[in-house]
């Protein structure tokens, strides 16, 4: 094509030559002489480069190639100053990859349909209780089944619950994910089998001994998609089940955020979990619902006529178990239908949880990328005054200005067009990290994170839209030249430069306002996680190992498991290196509770004061190992035994909530619908406030109950804490070991208390990290840009500055000139960001935790840090217009 | 200076193109003569500007009214000939029709017939 162009364009050149040619013959012809002739030839001719444009316009593909051009030109001009264009291609790249990054985040969690048939067929079950405002989403193993054999509104309905499950017997635990499925889970939602079958209705019928599904994923690591696969068996938690096929490429389950590696039928539970089983437990709330509509059925349809089924299914399931006006609340209950293309947000609320934090996010990088794109915009526009010659005579030569402004827009579409390929590769880095830091050791965050096309049209469109920005306000003023003045030396200064220097410090303001917004709101972020990690949670969490540990496979009956733990932690006890060791039944900050309505016999509350209770049971040692302190009373020790008479040890709070500035110490606490709790307990100690499930919620009452009282609840799992001398990580072969030689099939999951301290603020963690990131950034391109500027503002001013300083101005006044410049920009910087901030943190409140969104240290922290870069930003030219030469300056003219 | 080639294009506009089918009539030609052949035709008085020519024969050829091919003149010079197509033919008779219509309609306003103002 390019071959064809140029032997076309030669052509016409050719031709107009021979045209030339014979009309010099023809005046030698007539007797003038050879260079007359010639001239007078040319002359008649007129402009030959001229003429073979407009014939070239004639031919209709003018417009590619003056693209051509105009991408020619614009490679050489931004090769021709490597610096603007390193750096404007630099932010350009973090601007657009984090925008990019943290889109592609957006679009995995919250827009993107499950890679599945007809997505948008599909609809949540869920329900709502007549006191609650917000629709559950899950529900009983009863109450599915009812929907399964009773609904009429959908083509198929199934059901499912995520479960991780352990591939190894005994010792360490090898964890999956994996779900418990309905038997109609494939085949409702259109999913394909990659190899060997799905699952089928008729695997999922009660006393099932289960088969299993694998995802693609897991098939791939785990077997190397050897077909060998199926047929083979997997052990789950124990339990073998038989292989029967594994689910297409791509589909990775309904939740989102979570993969899956295998599907057992929603019957198997009954095996795994054998006499705690959920299957028939009316009030064990496990399971997710969707359905697929009928053809032509509308969401608000379905909804109405699941509404109008709702009495009969829930009423054919009623926990008999519950107080009787309990159960009237459960008659009441109510289907509500929701659209489920984009699947559910996740078992453990990944899209709720960081819905607002993604948000947010998005919002700091489209920030950071208009800082950038200002910042470019100033380069640009600082260069193009450089330039204004070279227009002004392109101007002269008959350039129209439109052609010009084409041009220097086409200039800024190539460079964010390179900023934006380099983007993506930073942004496909970047989202996985992203994702990284979101999982915790509990919650593996799984995101299918490919750039699909939504994701790549907002790049294009992002990437268009910023050449635009920062290219419109340089073209304009570039072009807008008296070409008489501009070309006689010295005019381009005084004229074409101040209306320049103008639009500079307004995009310089502009920066810097919103620079300070973000550093606001960077300063919150980090604050609300130093206020978190520095927080006194009542426990010191530094070297101190935890051991979930799992005994279900072991099969030790309830009167024999808390002699067994007796024996681990004696085990325990004696390895070198162990401070202290102790057991508790709810590990603290793992987002797991256990509560209850407590009650002090003579000691009512006041009226609209929850009487719940946060519970756990431990062993002696727990608030030693823990550094809990002790306020008052004593602790659990060896005279606490199942006969002895039934103690509780309760935090501050719970003792000033009942008791005032009184002590509690023996006095009674009892309360609840469960066996042990039924009697009264003496108190007989109190300590510190902890946290419980995580370390940004309010301190909770709480009471700790001995593990040798315990009756019911000695569960299956629970956790061991270990206070260790030397880094607790070094301590796991040696209990590993000591674990094994009291049970070999106990499954162990090893963690520290720093770590579930860490992991329930990973998302504070996130934001203080990104925000302080992006902030840094922006207060980096802002002070590039102001470094820029007065660069520039002094260059121009130079020669003012030399008469001045010819005239005896003092060099502090000079110094008063150029730094009132800095100071009234940075003044109306400050004040517009200040202006913005305190409208835009209050969208940030939620994310906060011990400090307002107002927070007037945060506030001054910002602005300093913003005056003093922009200090640092201004010295070096400042000092540059202080050290003006008089006679080098006036000469420079 | 642009804008004046423009604007001459635009006046001459369907006349020039007139013209040169017209010349190319009687035998193919290349710009040089066709320009020549104009200026001599027309006694001097038209002078086709080289700037609205070439322009002209390339959207010519674009339309399929003529066709171009290089050949080597009289003074061995490759020369780029034009030759009228079948559909310049039948454009040409259409535009000759067109252009008398035209000229009388001016000549009836310019020089009205003896005795219509009497």
């Amino acid at each position: 094509m390019n071959f064809f162009w140029r032997r076309k364009r030669e052509g016409l050149k050719e031709e107009l030559d021979s045209h030339l040619q014979m009309a010099a013959q023809e005046r030698m012809a007539r007797g003038e002489g050879v260079t007359h002739a010639r001239q007078s030839a040319r002359r008649e001719l007129g402009n030959a480069a001229l003429i073979r444009e407009t014939t070239r316009d004639v031919w209709g593909w003018r417009w590619l190639e003056t693209l051509l051009q105009d991408l020619r030109y614009a490679l050489r001009m931004l090769r021709k100053t490597p610096v603007i264009t390193g750096i404007a291609l630099l932010s350009l790249a973090l601007g657009i990859g984090a925008n990019t990054a943290i889109f592609s985040l957006i679009d995995a969690v919250m827009l993107r349909m499950l890679p599945v048939q007809n997505p948008e067929q599909l609809a949540q079950i869920e329900f709502r209780s007549p006191t609650s405002p917000r629709p559950r989403p899950n529900v009983t193993n009863p109450i599915w089944e009812q929907v399964r054999s009773h609904q009429d509104v959908f083509s198929g309905v199934f059901a499912w619950s995520p479960q991780t499950f352990n591939l190894s017997v005994g010792g360490e635990v090898n964890k999956i994910n994996g779900i418990y499925a309905s038997g109609d889970y494939f085949s409702v939602l259109g999913v394909r089998p990659a190899a060997g079958r799905l699952m089928a209705a008729s695997d999922d019928i009660r006393n099932c001994s289960g088969v299993a599904v694998l995802g693609y994923g897991f098939w791939q690591s785990h077997y190397g998609g050897a077909e060998s696969a199926v047929g083979s068996s997997i052990r789950l938690n124990g339990h073998s089940f038989p292989i029967v096929g594994v689910a297409q490429r791509g589909f990775f389950g309904t939740d989102v955020g979570e993969k899956l590696d295998v599907a057992i039928p929603i019957c198997a539970e009954a095996t795994l979990a054998g006499k705690d089983s959920s299957l028939d437990v009316r009030d064990d709330w496990w399971l997710s619902m969707m359905g697929r509509l009928k053809p032509g059925m509308t969401i608000e349809q379905a909804d109405a006529r699941m509404k109008v089924l709702s009495p009969q299914l829930f009423g054919a399931v009623v926990p008999q178990v519950w107080p009787a006006k309990y159960q009237d609340a459960f008659r009441k209950y109510t289907f509500s239908i929701f659209p489920g293309a984009s699947g559910t947000g996740g078992f453990y609320g990944l899209r709720q949880h960081y819905r607002q934090p993604l948000e947010i996010l998005m919002f700091v990088v489209g920030l950071v990328l208009l800082i950038a794109c200002a910042n470019i915009a100033s380069l640009l526009l600082a260069r193009s005054a450089a330039r204004q010659k070279e227009i002004a005579v392109r101007l002269a030569l008959g350039a129209s200005r439109g052609r010009l402004i084409r041009q220097v827009l086409t200039e800024s579409i190539v460079l964010s067009g390179g900023g934006a390929i380099l983007g993506v590769l930073f942004a496909r880095w970047g989202s996985a990290l992203l994702v990284r830091f979101v999982s915790t050791q509990q919650n593996q965050v799984f995101l299918d994170l490919k750039m699909d096309g939504r994701v790549l049209a907002f790049t294009i469109a992002i990437t268009v839209l910023c050449g635009l920005l920062f290219g419109i306000l340089p073209a304009l003023g570039s072009t807008r030249v008296d070409a008489m003045s501009a070309m006689k030396e010295g005019q381009t200064q005084a004229t074409g430069g101040r209306s320049h220097s103008s639009a500079l410090r307004w995009i310089v303001a502009a920066q810097v306002a919103l620079s300070l917004i973000l550093l606001i709101g960077t300063g919150l972020f980090i604050r609300t996680f130093a206020n978190l990690m520095t927080l006194d949670a009542g426990f010191d969490r530094n070297n101190v190992l935890m051991v979930q540990t799992n005994i279900h496979n072991a099969g030790i009956a309830e009167p024999a498991r808390a002699p067994l733990y007796g024996q681990m932690l004696a085990k325990l006890r004696a390895l070198p290196g162990v401070v202290s060791a102790s057991q508790c039944w709810m590990t603290p900050l793992s987002g797991y509770q256990w509560d209850n309505s407590l009650t002090v016999p003579g000691h009512p509350l006041p009226a609209g004061i929850d009487p719940d209770t946060f519970l756990n049971w431990v062993t002696p040692g727990y608030f030693e190992t823990m550094r809990t302190p002790l306020l008052e009373g004593r602790t659990f020790d060896s005279r606490d035994t199942a006969t002895s008479t039934p103690v509780v040890i309760v935090n501050q709070l719970l003792a000033r909530r009942y008791f005032g500035s009184q002590s509690p110490i023996g006095e009674h606490l009892m309360g609840g619908s469960e066996g042990m709790l039924r009697q009264p307990m003496e108190i007989i100690g109190v300590v510190q406030d902890t946290k419980y499930t995580s370390l940004q919620e309010h301190f909770q009452p709480e009471a700790y109950f001995p593990l040798s009282q315990i009756q019911k609840n000695v569960a299956e799992d629970s956790t061991f804490e270990i206070r260790t001398t030397m880094p607790p990580s070094v301590l796991i072969p040696a209990v590993r070991d000591a674990m094994a030689s009291v049970n070999k099939l106990a499954s162990l999951q090893f963690t520290t208390l720093k770590q579930e301290a860490d992991d329930s603020v990973a998302q504070q963690h996130l934001m203080a990290v990104l925000s302080g990131f992006f902030g840094g950034l922006a207060l980096l391109l802002t002070a590039i840009g102001l470094y820029g500027v007065m660069a520039y503002v002094v260059t121009l001013r130079t020669h003012e500055i030399g008469i001045r300083m010819a005239l005896g101005a003092q060099r502090s006044s000079i110094l008063r000139l150029v730094m009132r410049d800095a100071v009234i920009v940075l003044a109306a910087g400050i004040a517009a960001g200040l202006l913005g901030s305190i409208w835009i943190t209050q969208l940030v409140k939620r994310l906060l935790f011990g400090l307002t969104p107002n927070d007037p240290v945060t506030i001054a922290l910002a602005i300093a840090a913003i005056v003093m870069v922009a200090f640092v930003a201004t010295y070096i030219p400042v000092r540059r217009a202080m050290k003006v030469d008089p006679m080098v300056a006036l000469r420079y003219e | 200076m642009k804008a004046r080639y423009q604007n001459r294009i635009e006046l001459l506009q369907g006349t020039l193109d007139l013209l040169i089918l017209q010349t190319l009539q009687w035998g193919p030609q290349h710009g040089y003569s066709i320009s020549q052949a104009i200026r001599i035709g027309s006694g001097e008085i038209l002078q086709v500007d080289t700037g609205s020519l070439y322009p002209a024969l390339h959207r010519l050829e674009r339309q399929r009214w003529i066709k171009a091919e290089w050949k080597i003149s009289e003074n061995k010079q490759r020369v780029r000939v034009y030759r009228l197509t079948p559909t310049g033919k039948r454009q040409l008779a259409h535009e000759k029709s067109r252009w008398e219509q035209i000229s009388d309609a001016i000549a009836g306003i310019i020089a009205p017939r003896e005795g219509s103002n009497a």
